[in-house]
C-alpha cells in the first residue's frame, strides 16, 4: 500500500444473490431444493480506485448503480467477493445514524453506547462528551430518554456523536439532511473543518452540489463499473447529460403509455377517469382552497391538446435550463369568441407561480376566435433551475371571462449542467 | 493478532453489552437480581431431591458433589445455547454498522461467565455455612479453570452463533445438544461410574476434564492432578482459536444473511 494512499481499492467484485423464495430453516433447505434457486446479480464488477490520505471524493450515480454497495463494502458490512480493500487508520462511517440507540436510555447514555460501537473507549467518549453534546445543540434535553426527541433531535444526536469520533476516514451515505437547514449548514461546516484538519472523506450523494464544494474528485459509478473519474465540474456534466437522457426516455415511453391507454378506453370512460385523477391531483395538491377543479370556462372553445417543443422542435416533457422552448396549443371553436385572449402559466411543482401572462398583458391586438386552429408561444430561453414545474393554459373572452381554463395541461421537469441554485436564473456576468 | 487488538479497542462496547445485559435479564419481575443466586440454588434442590432422596447414589454429600459442578455448567450451556442467537438477536446492528463481530458472543459469555462467578459466591457460603470446608490452597487453582472454561465456551459460542446465522434452527437443535451433553459430562455423577471400554469415547469430551478440576478443588478440597488441568488448557486455548477461526470465515456473509 502506498504511504500517501488512505485507501486502496482493487479490482473490486460484489455480486448478490437475488433469492426467489429462501429457505432459512434447515427442513426448508432440504426439501424444497428449488427454493434456493437463485440468480447472480453483479453489483460491482471490477472497480479500483485509490484515496489520498486528506482527500475528500464523492460517488455518484443514478440508484441501484452499486455506489451505497462500494460504501458498505469500505466499511466492511459486507465482504467483496474477490478484489481487495486496504484502509489506513481509523474508519468511521456515517451510514445508518443512530443504529444501536435505545430508546428508553437517555440521550447522554446513548452518546456512550453509540460511540462505543465506533471503537472508541470510555476515556475517549469522556474527553469528547462535551464536544458532542454541544454540536447536537441538546444541552436541555440530554438526560431525557432518547424517546422523548423528535427524529430532527434524534438525528442530530446522531450526526453528532458519528462526527466526533475523530476518524481517519469518514464514510458518508446520503446523509448531510439532517436537521433543520440552520444544523445541516453546521454539519457541512463542520464535514469541511474535519477535512482541513487531515481526513479523508468518502461520500455518496444525490446532491451534486455538496458534493463539489467538498470533494476533489467524484467517481460516477454506472452499472457497477467506474464510467468517469475526474474534477467533480468535469464529471458531473457528463452524468447529468446521462440522466437528462434517460428522464427523456422515461418520459416519452410514458407519454405513448398514456395515449395507448387513451385511444383504447371509451370517451365516456376516459372521461370519468379523467375526473377521477383530477380529483387524486387536487387532494395531492397544497392549495388552501379546499375544491380546486383543474378545468373550467363556459365552453365556447375548447383546448384539445398542449404540446411543449424543445430546441429540437419535438414535443417532449423534459429541458435544459436555458433551452429554447415553444408552448403550442390546440384549440376547437364551439362558438365565436369575441375578443379572445390566449394565456399560460407556470407552476413549480410545490405551487409556487413562476411566472404567468397573457395577450392582454403584452398588450397584442384584441381579436375575436372564429375557427379551430394552434396558439403557439416561444420561450427563448427557459431559464428555470431544476426541479418538477406545471403549465396550465388558457383561454378568455373580453373582460377576463374564463372560456377554457386549463389547469396542469402539461407537468414538466428542467435539469441543469450547473449547480447555481434558487427559481430562476438571473443573466449575469462577473468583474472580478 | 490485529484482529485481536481490534477486538481490544471495543472493549467499551463489549462492556456496555455485558452491563446492558446484567441489568435487563432480570428487569421486571419483583425478585430482580436475586434471580442470579435463586436460579441455580432451585435447580440445586431439584437435583438433590431426585438423585438423594429418590435414586440415592451414595454419594456422601451430594449437594456440594453436585453444586460445585452445576454452577459451572449452567454457564457453559447457556454460553453455547444462548450465546448461539447473540449475533442474530443484534441483526439490525450487524447489517447497518461496523464492528468486529466477534464483540456479540464475547458480550454474551462474558455477561453468563459474571453470573457465574456471582453465584460462585454464593457456592462459597454453602461451603461455609454447612461446615464443610474450603481448601484454601487448592482454591488459588479456581480462578485458572475458570479462565480455562470461559475460553472454552467462547471458543463453541463462536462456532454456535455464527452457524446459527446461517440455519435458524440450530438455536432450538442446540437445547437438545446441550441436555445431552449434560448427561454426558460428570455433573450429576462421578467419572469413576463410567463403564471402562467406553472411557475413550468419553474421555473426548472438553467439559469432562474441567467439571473434575473444579470438583477436584471444591469437593476433594484438592489442588487438581497436573494432567487433569493441562487437558482443560490445552482444550479451551485449541477450541478458542478453532472457534475464532470460523467465525471469521463466517461472519463476512453475516450481513447478506441477516
Amino acid at each position: 500500500m502506498d504511504k500517501n494512499n488512505a485507501i486502496e481499492v482493487r479490482h473490486l467484485t460484489k455480486r448478490f444473490k437475488v433469492y426467489y423464495d429462501k429457505g432459512n430453516s434447515f427442513k426448508e433447505r432440504l426439501l424444497f431444493k428449488e427454493r434456493n434457486a437463485h440468480e447472480d446479480r453483479w453489483v460491482i464488477n471490477d472497480i479500483s480506485f485509490d484515496v489520498k490520505k486528506g482527500e475528500a471524493i464523492g460517488l455518484v450515480g443514478h440508484n441501484g448503480c452499486g455506489k451505497s454497495t462500494t460504501l458498505k463494502l469500505l466499511s466492511k458490512i459486507i465482504y467483496p467477493d474477490s478484489g481487495t480493500i486496504e484502509m489506513a487508520g481509523r474508519v468511521s462511517s456515517l451510514i445508518e445514524l443512530g443504529a444501536g440507540f435505545h430508546k428508553d436510555m437517555t440521550g447522554r447514555e446513548n452518546i456512550y453506547t453509540n460511540a462505543a460501537i465506533f471503537g472508541l473507549t470510555r476515556k475517549e467518549i469522556d474527553s469528547r462528551l462535551d464536544d458532542i453534546i454541544a454540536f447536537s445543540e441538546l444541552e436541555e434535553f440530554i438526560d431525557n430518554p432518547v424517546r422523548t426527541y423528535s427524529s430532527g433531535m434524534y438525528m442530530r444526536l446522531a450526526f453528532s456523536v458519528a462526527i466526533n469520533v475523530d476518524a481517519d476516514i469518514l464514510l458518508i451515505d446520503e446523509i448531510l439532511a439532517v436537521g433543520d437547514a440552520g444544523f445541516q449548514t453546521k454539519c457541512f461546516n463542520k464535514l469541511k473543518e474535519i477535512k482541513s484538519n487531515g481526513t479523508t472523506i468518502v461520500i455518496v450523494s444525490h446532491s451534486l452540489g455538496q458534493i463539489e464544494q467538498i470533494c476533489e474528485r467524484s467517481i460516477w459509478i454506472h452499472e457497477g463499473k467506474i464510467e468517469a473519474e475526474g474534477k467533480p465540474r468535469d464529471v458531473h456534466p457528463q452524468y447529468l447529460d446521462y440522466m437528462a437522457q434517460q428522464r427523456s426516455i422515461i418520459a416519452e415511453k410514458e407519454a405513448k403509455r398514456l395515449k395507448e391507454k387513451e385511444a383504447k378506453e371509451h370517451p365516456e370512460a376516459q372521461k370519468q377517469a379523467d375526473a377521477q385523477t383530477a380529483k387524486e391531483e387536487e387532494a395531492t395538491e397544497k392549495s388552501k382552497e379546499k375544491k380546486v377543479k383543474t378545468r373550467w370556462g363556459n365552453g365556447d372553445c375548447k383546448v384539445t391538446e398542449v404540446r411543449m417543443m424543445d430546441s429540437r422542435n419535438i414535443a417532449n416533457t423534459s429541458f435544459n435550463t436555458g433551452e429554447k422552448v415553444v408552448i403550442e396549443v390546440d384549440y376547437q371553436v364551439i362558438k365565436k369568441v369575441s375578443d379572445g385572449v390566449f394565456g399560460i402559466g407556470i407552476f413549480r411543482s410545490d405551487g409556487v407561480h413562476i411566472y404567468g401572462t397573457n395577450t392582454r398583458i403584452d398588450n397584442l391586438e384584441v381579436f375575436d376566435i372564429l375557427q379551430d386552429g394552434t396558439y403557439k408561444i416561444t420561450l427563448d430561453h427557459l431559464e428555470l433551475l431544476p426541479g418538477n414545474y406545471i403549465l396550465d393554459v388558457s383561454i378568455e373572452c373580453d373582460q377576463g371571462i374564463p372560456v377554457d381554463f386549463y389547469k396542469n395541461a402539461v407537468k414538466f421537469d428542467v435539469f441543469a449542467r450547473i449547480g447555481d441554485v434558487g427559481v430562476s436564473r438571473l443573466a449575469h456576468h462577473w468583474d472580478i | 493478532m490485529k484482529r485481536f487488538r481490534e477486538i481490544y479497542n471495543y472493549r467499551e462496547m463489549i462492556n456496555g453489552l455485558v452491563r446492558k445485559d446484567l441489568r435487563g435479564r432480570y428487569k421486571g419481575s419483583v425478585l430482580g437480581f436475586a434471580w442470579t443466586f435463586i436460579n441455580p440454588l432451585l435447580q440445586l434442590l431439584v437435583y438433590t431431591m431426585v438423585f438423594s432422596v429418590i435414586m440415592r447414589n451414595g454419594i456422601q454429600d451430594y449437594y456440594v458433589f453436585l453444586f460445585v459442578a452445576l454452577v459451572p455448567w449452567i454457564f457453559f450451556s447457556a454460553s453455547i445455547t444462548g450465546g448461539s442467537s447473540s449475533v442474530l438477536a443484534s441483526g439490525d446492528m450487524v447489517k447497518k454498522i461496523y464492528f468486529p463481530r466477534e464483540v456479540l458472543p464475547i458480550a454474551y459469555v462474558t455477561s453468563a461467565f459474571v453470573n457465574m462467578v456471582l453465584s460462585f459466591v454464593v457456592v462459597l457460603l454453602v461451603l461455609l455455612v454447612t461446615g464443610y470446608g474450603i481448601n484454601f490452597v487448592a482454591l488459588l487453582y479456581l480462578p485458572i479453570i475458570m479462565l480455562v472454561e470461559y475460553l472454552l465456551a467462547l471458543g463453541i459460542a463462536f462456532i454456535t452463533s455464527a452457524c446459527t446465522v446461517y440455519l435458524r434452527d440450530l438455536e432450538y437443535i442446540l437445547g437438545i445438544i446441550a441436555m445431552a451433553w449434560q448427561f454426558l459430562t460428570p455433573v450429576m455423577y462421578a467419572s469413576d461410574m463410567v463403564p471402562d471400554r467406553l472411557l475413550p469415547i468419553w474421555n473426548l469430551n472438553p467439559m469432562k476434564s474441567v467439571i473434575e478440576a473444579y470438583r477436584d478443588i471444591l469437593y476433594y478440597q484438592q489442588v487438581p492432578q497436573l494432567s487433569t488441568l493441562l487437558v482443560a488448557v490445552l482444550l479451551g486455548v485449541g477450541f478458542l482459536i478453532v472457534g475464532a477461526i470460523v467465525f471469521d470465515k463466517l461472519q463476512k456473509g453475516f450481513a447478506e444473511e441477516l
